[in-house]
């Protein structure tokens, strides 16, 4: 089984990993490498690797909002997409760039529409504030991922949202 | 007879925190919850337990008449108010004792003459303890304070005149700046506390907050047990404290202390308190305010002077003088960190949701206050403060060691939280060399704590074999079968 891990910011391709033997004693191929150890899974998506060096790490694993993984471990944390081979090829073949782009913007947690900033038809910039939630007696701006047109505005000041509800539409891709 | 019965009017970790006092002293502890809360640690731990409505605490435990109707019901005969909510509520503190309960807290009239800052800098000035120029009313318009502003300078911190807890606060650099800041400030003070009440005071530059704890019972003895740092704020809420002050000499120490003591004198406090002060980096040190209750980082003043505060508070409000009969000595050194339902990789974010798995540090001098156990869930209606972490040592420099230890043993895996966010400050060299002020974090830079080397081969490892863990489960592999590959959803909203 082959996967391959892309970094923000990192090339379309990532890093390609081949799993080579199971738990409890995995092999992983990566970049001329075999990562190797005993795995055992303490619970939902909570690991502890002790490496063929002899290295013991707890690892705690949860998916992202928009499905990407976060992997804790202590106090540092990496995040990162991890995708099968097929999805990683078609990545390739568009550049990491049709997929990448976002359709809209959803709520992160639930809460309470408290301004909306923009209106459809808007040009907006990367990290400009779309809208202002209130959750847990604070004020969060939602901001833009990226760089686009606003299609649509999917809420009202004083509406109450839910975690994944959407907020703002984007106009599709110009490019 | 059967032991006296104490209402917790809270919830959260403070609520189990004065459930622990109650069950050191042979009280009995009874609890009350909002429908979002029936669940919690609080109502779980407690001998009686009544549900006071649904979960905006406006609707619940900012109640004054359910929670008084929740004392009748259970026998209750005392009531703690806990920090937040109704703990600074004088109105709250009177329909307590108006109802024949005993409230375990200072007297009411010591509340009111606290709990508005403007009377509260006026009795202060009275009682000879220095206080920040400040006007001593309400201002009436934008005018009004900026010709405050000329007088006595900018920068300026406008004020909300019933606030507290770092809500209704606003910096504001120079006139032009007055009219907006003013307009802001009152619609946040009317929303926060119903009261649109401002007033404007000097803004002292690069200060510590250090605040002296006091206790005082009703023989009229009022004692105060040393001072707490507390300049680690951001949005001016305390993230991380300390006692004592690497910055207080003992002879500073001896000063803000008879401060202190005088200013609960003025007030005849009963049961614990804090009077806080802002220190100037010439160790001028001013009033800021008075909190007249039990406050989030009294347990590095109980580790380190070894008294139980809540336990005081209790033993007080039950008609008994406080078991100390003088200040404690000063023994070694405490720093606390405020758990906080928060991402600080993405801008303290709240981060409300279930706790799916979830282990506390332990080991010698470490304390931890928490509300909350696996399988919980944080709701979305209520401080995002989950627990307290304290760690004790002979020294700061041990007790920083020994918080570095508690935080890395922590785990809380569901919700993020503000663990990673400590263990960068802890490694700041001025947060080693304690050279902070209350600014410190208003320019901070949060940088995720770096890996060390061979982590990130070990992340990776991680995530593809919990990748292959979850295709087997979602799809069972048949034999012969190519693998189900396992795909990544694709982005939802938008790239990281």
């Amino acid at each position: 089984m082959r996967y391959h891990a892309r970094f923000p910011g990192a090339a379309p391709g990532g890093v390609a990993l081949r799993v080579e033997a199971l738990p409890p004693s995995y092999e992983i191929e990566t970049e001329g490498r075999v990562l190797a150890g005993n795995a055992r899974r303490l619970g939902d998506g909570v690991w502890s690797l002790v490496t063929a060096e002899g290295r013991q790490a707890e690892v705690r694993i949860e998916r992202t909002a928009d499905g990407g993984m976060r992997v804790r471990i202590g106090a540092v944390t990496f995040e990162f997409d991890l995708l099968d081979e097929l999805t990683a090829r078609a990545l390739l073949a568009t550049g990491g760039r049709a997929v990448r782009r976002a359709k809209h913007v959803a709520a992160a947690m639930p809460g309470r529409v408290l301004r909306v900033l923009v209106a459809a038809g808007d040009a907006v910039t990367a990290g400009q504030p779309l809208v202002v939630l209130e959750a847990m007696k604070m004020e969060n701006e939602v901001k833009s991922p990226q760089d686009g047109v606003i299609s649509g505005i999917a809420v009202a000041a004083g509406q109450p949202v839910n975690a994944g509800e959407v907020l703002v539409r984007f106009a599709a891709d110009p490019a | 007879m059967s032991a006296p019965r104490l209402l917790i009017a809270n919830r959260g970790e403070i609520a189990v925190r004065i459930i622990r006092a109650c069950r050191d002293l042979g009280v009995s502890p009874v609890a009350v919850y909002s429908e979002a809360d029936r669940g919690s640690l609080h109502v779980r731990l407690a001998d009686h337990a009544v549900a006071i409505g649904p979960p905006p605490a406006r609707e619940s435990y900012l109640v004054p008449e359910k929670l008084i109707a929740a004392a009748r019901k259970t026998g209750a005969t005392l009531v703690h108010p806990g920090f937040g909510f109704l703990s600074e509520n004088a109105a709250f503190a009177q329909a307590v004792v108006d109802a024949g309960l005993t409230w375990v807290g200072p007297r009411p009239f010591s509340i009111s003459a606290m709990g508005s800052k403007t009377e509260s800098r006026q009795r202060m000035l009275a009682a000879g303890v220095p206080v920040v120029p400040g006007m001593t009313t309400p201002a009436a318009s934008a005018a009004e304070i900026a010709a405050f502003g000329r007088e006595n300078g900018f920068p300026l911190l406008l004020k909300a005149a019933a606030g507290g807890g770092g809500k209704g606060m606003r910096v504001v650099n120079a006139e032009s700046e007055v009219a907006e800041a003013f307009a802001r400030t009152q619609s946040e003070a009317k929303s926060y506390f119903a009261d649109d009440r401002v007033y404007a005071e000097l803004f002292v530059e690069h200060p510590r907050h250090i605040e002296v704890q006091i206790l005082g019972d009703a023989t009229g003895k009022v004692l105060a047990i040393g001072e707490r740092e507390c300049s680690l704020q951001r949005r001016h809420q305390k993230v991380m404290e300390e006692c004592p002050s690497a910055a207080v000499s003992p002879e500073l120490r001896a000063k803000m202390e008879a401060v202190a003591v005088a200013a609960g004198k003025a007030v005849d406090y009963v049961s614990a308190g804090t009077v806080e002060f802002l220190l100037a980096k010439d160790g001028r040190f001013f009033f800021l305010e008075m909190n007249t209750r039990i406050q989030v980082e009294h347990p590095v003043t109980e580790m380190v002077y070894g008294v139980d505060l809540v336990a005081e508070m209790i033993r007080i409000a039950l008609g008994q003088p406080m078991s100390l009969v003088e200040k404690p000595a000063l023994r070694g050194h405490a720093i606390e960190c405020r758990v906080y339902a928060e991402d600080p990789g993405r801008a303290f974010a709240p981060s409300p949701g279930r706790i799916t798995a979830l282990r506390w540090p332990g080991g010698p001098g470490i304390r931890v206050d928490a509300g909350l156990t696996a399988g919980d869930v944080v709701p979305l209606d209520y401080d995002p403060m989950v627990a307290k972490i304290t760690a004790w040592g002979v020294d700061r420099d041990e007790a920083r060691r020994r918080m570095l230890r508690a935080l890395a043993e922590t785990r809380i895996q569901g919700i993020q939280t503000s663990v990673p966010f400590f263990v960068s400050l802890l490694h700041d060299p001025r947060v080693e060399k304690n050279d902070i002020s209350t600014q410190f974090l208003d320019t901070y830079k949060y940088e995720p704590p770096a890996p060390e080397e061979g982590l990130r081969d070990l992340a990776l490892s991680a995530a593809v074999l919990e990748a292959l863990e979850q295709t087997k489960s979602v799809r069972p592999q048949t034999k012969g079968a190519v693998p189900a590959p396992w795909r990544t959803v694709r982005p939802t909203h938008g790239v990281r």
